[in-house]
């Protein structure tokens, strides 16, 4: 299999650490924006005085805690999905047929 | 023509950025005018933030961003999530500033204030205490586990760890009472959400500060990569005099250099020793470089040594570089400091006109108007009062705009307590002879105790169609 010579900047290196960071890290910074906006317009008592039923017994830093994480999930998969499409990535064939010399 | 933005020229001979390969660096420690300068920083910033969490005023904690009771008191200041628009504002302000001072000189936030640095300059303040200098650090790492060596890094980890902890401790104590915090502590009642964001703060402390170090600034910080964009050849930055240092080279003391052919760099590397992100500087700048100061520290010792003048290594723009005249004063600083002084007068403007209520009239959906004994027209409403003050207060309503409209309810003034949201019905009634039509009248909620606090909304009063 040919390799994207773009694709392997590093070859022989893991990657993994890096990809972890880099899904984890923008994600953090974006749920700390999101958060922020959210809880500024929603107050979470409210989410347990008149959401759903699966609010019931949630108190505001509770709240506050898992509208974060929940935040940052969504936004490590929007990372994760992003980092996947890049490294999957493959150079078009462009000919068929023998290789121009 | 030549583009406005500054080139910042790669690394050389330098793998591609890669973290988890990164090699530790061990930055010498040096002293000087910039050192001295981040020191008095670092003590002012630190102080200020482990101190302030324990002011007082007038009764709360001064600077309070209580998020479990939804207020934020800044000293004389008490906002709502109603304030939205001020946090926006100061947002946005802060996000100004740090373009304006990045135009004007460079990356000075780097270098003195981020939290990266401080915290970094704190941690390795310890890391020197416990384990001595650069040579003797490398030592110790590369050595065999001797007791010495186990003494020297347990006490270094209990310091940063204690510190750590305390850090992330007074972090939330800006998000929740401090004291009440430090008792739910003190008697292990913490709740686990508390627990959890100190922890998580303490931990990043530990991470960043101890570990991380300029990794942070070189793979994880956005301004270091988009600083360049406000970058122009007038801004402040650090740079290598190479017309004056080129050809670089060792030369005995006293060497006249010029004669020798060579330029007024020995080639000694002090520079890149004491650089905390591990640069060369001669290569010109790199977007790793957070205008610490420290190399231009390290070099004026050397020329103050060698007995050429400082500033081989200094503050300067591209433009003095080359000989041409640096402008403070232009376009792009005119427009970052108009757009300051406009948000900055706009958030001073509505602090000093800020009236702690709001008043929102919603009229009856149900039905337009009801006759009430035969003679008079009624409206009903649903007020919605928002009381933003620290104390509670009791408002008078009344109506105008109208002849012959009277408040029917309630006549007796409404009492909202501080912070909260009362929805109160409300009726106007009006003698059916001048109630005809629609009527644009308006409602006036005014403080019993403070006439200042009041607040004014349009509304209409629908009478039968003429
Ligand atoms: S090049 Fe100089 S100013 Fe830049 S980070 Fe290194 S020591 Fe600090
Ligand atoms: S500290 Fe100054 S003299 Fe020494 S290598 Fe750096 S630029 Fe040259």
């Amino acid at each position: 299999m040919s390799t994207n010579p773009q694709q392997s900047v590093e070859p022989g290196r893991r990657r993994w650490g890096v990809d972890v960071g880099l899904v984890l890290w923008p994600s953090f910074l974006a749920s700390c924006a999101g958060s922020l906006l959210f809880f500024a317009a929603v107050d979470p008592a409210l989410l347990r005085d008149a959401g759903p039923r699966l609010f019931a017994g949630l108190d505001r830093e509770a709240g506050y805690a898992l509208g974060f994480i929940f935040f940052w999930v969504i936004g490590a998969l929007a990372s994760a999905l992003s980092i996947y499409l890049i490294r999957t990535e493959r150079p078009a064939r462009r000919t068929v047929g023998p290789e121009p010399p | 023509m030549t583009s406005p933005r500054l080139r910042l020229v790669p690394k050389p001979s330098e793998p591609a950025p890669f973290y988890a390969a990164a090699e530790k660096i061990y930055p010498r420690e040096i002293s000087g005018r910039f050192s001295r300068l981040r020191e008095i920083a670092v003590v002012v910033l630190l102080g200020l933030f482990y101190g302030v969490a324990w002011l007082d005023f007038d009764g709360h904690q001064a600077l309070l961003f209580d998020l479990p009771a939804r207020k934020f008191h800044i000293f004389a200041l008490t906002l709502w999530p109603q304030d939205f628009l001020y946090l926006t504002l100061l947002l946005i302000i802060a996000a100004l500033s740090l373009f304006f001072f990045t135009a004007l000189a460079g990356r000075l936030w780097c270098g003195y204030a981020c939290p990266q640095t401080v915290w970094t300059e704190l941690f390795v303040w310890i890391e020197q205490w416990t384990e001595g200098k650069r040579a003797r650090r490398m030592k110790l790492d590369r050595g065999p586990w001797t007791a010495q060596k186990l003494l020297r890094k347990t006490a270094k980890q209990i310091l940063w760890v204690t510190l750590a902890a305390w850090t992330g401790f007074t972090f939330v104590g800006y998000f929740t009472p401090i004291r009440t915090l430090g008792a739910g502590i003190a008697d292990l009642s913490l709740g686990p959400w508390s627990t959890f964001w100190v922890f998580l703060y303490g931990l990043a402390t530990y991470g960043n500060a101890g570990y991380l170090r300029e990794q942070v600034c070189k793979y994880m910080c956005p301004y270091a990569r988009f600083q360049s964009a406000m970058f122009d050849k007038d801004t402040l930055i650090i740079s290598y005099d190479e017309a004056r240092g080129e050809p670089r080279g060792p030369r005995r003391r006293g060497t006249e250099a010029r004669a020798a052919g060579l330029g007024d760099c020995i080639d000694c590397t002090l520079c890149v020793q004491v650089c905390p992100t591990g640069i060369d500087i001669r290569h010109g700048l790199q977007y790793d470089c957070i205008a610490c100061g420290a190399c231009i520290d390290a070099c004026d010792q050397v020329m103050d040594k060698m007995g050429s003048p400082r500033g081989l290594i200094r503050y300067t723009t591209e433009h003095a570089l080359h000989a041409r005249a640096t402008h403070v004063v232009r376009p792009r600083m005119l427009v970052y400091a108009a757009l300051l002084t406009l948000a900055g007068g706009v958030l001073l403007y509505s602090l000093f006109t800020r009236t702690p209520l709001i008043l929102d009239v919603i009229r009856d959906r149900n039905a337009l108007y009801r006759e009430v004994h035969g003679e008079r027209i009624e409206n009903a409403y649903t007020l919605k009062i928002i009381n933003l003050d620290d104390k509670p207060h009791a408002y008078r309503l009344a109506p105008s705009g109208m002849a012959g409209l009277e408040l029917t309810a309630p006549v007796e003034p409404i009492t909202v307590p501080s912070g909260s949201v009362s929805n109160i019905p409300a009726r106007l009634a009006a003698p059916e002879a001048v109630a005809a039509g629609v009527h644009r009248i308006a409602l006036t909620l005014t403080a019993v105790d403070a006439p200042r606090i009041e607040v004014y909304e349009k509304t209409r009063f629908i009478g039968p169609s003429p």
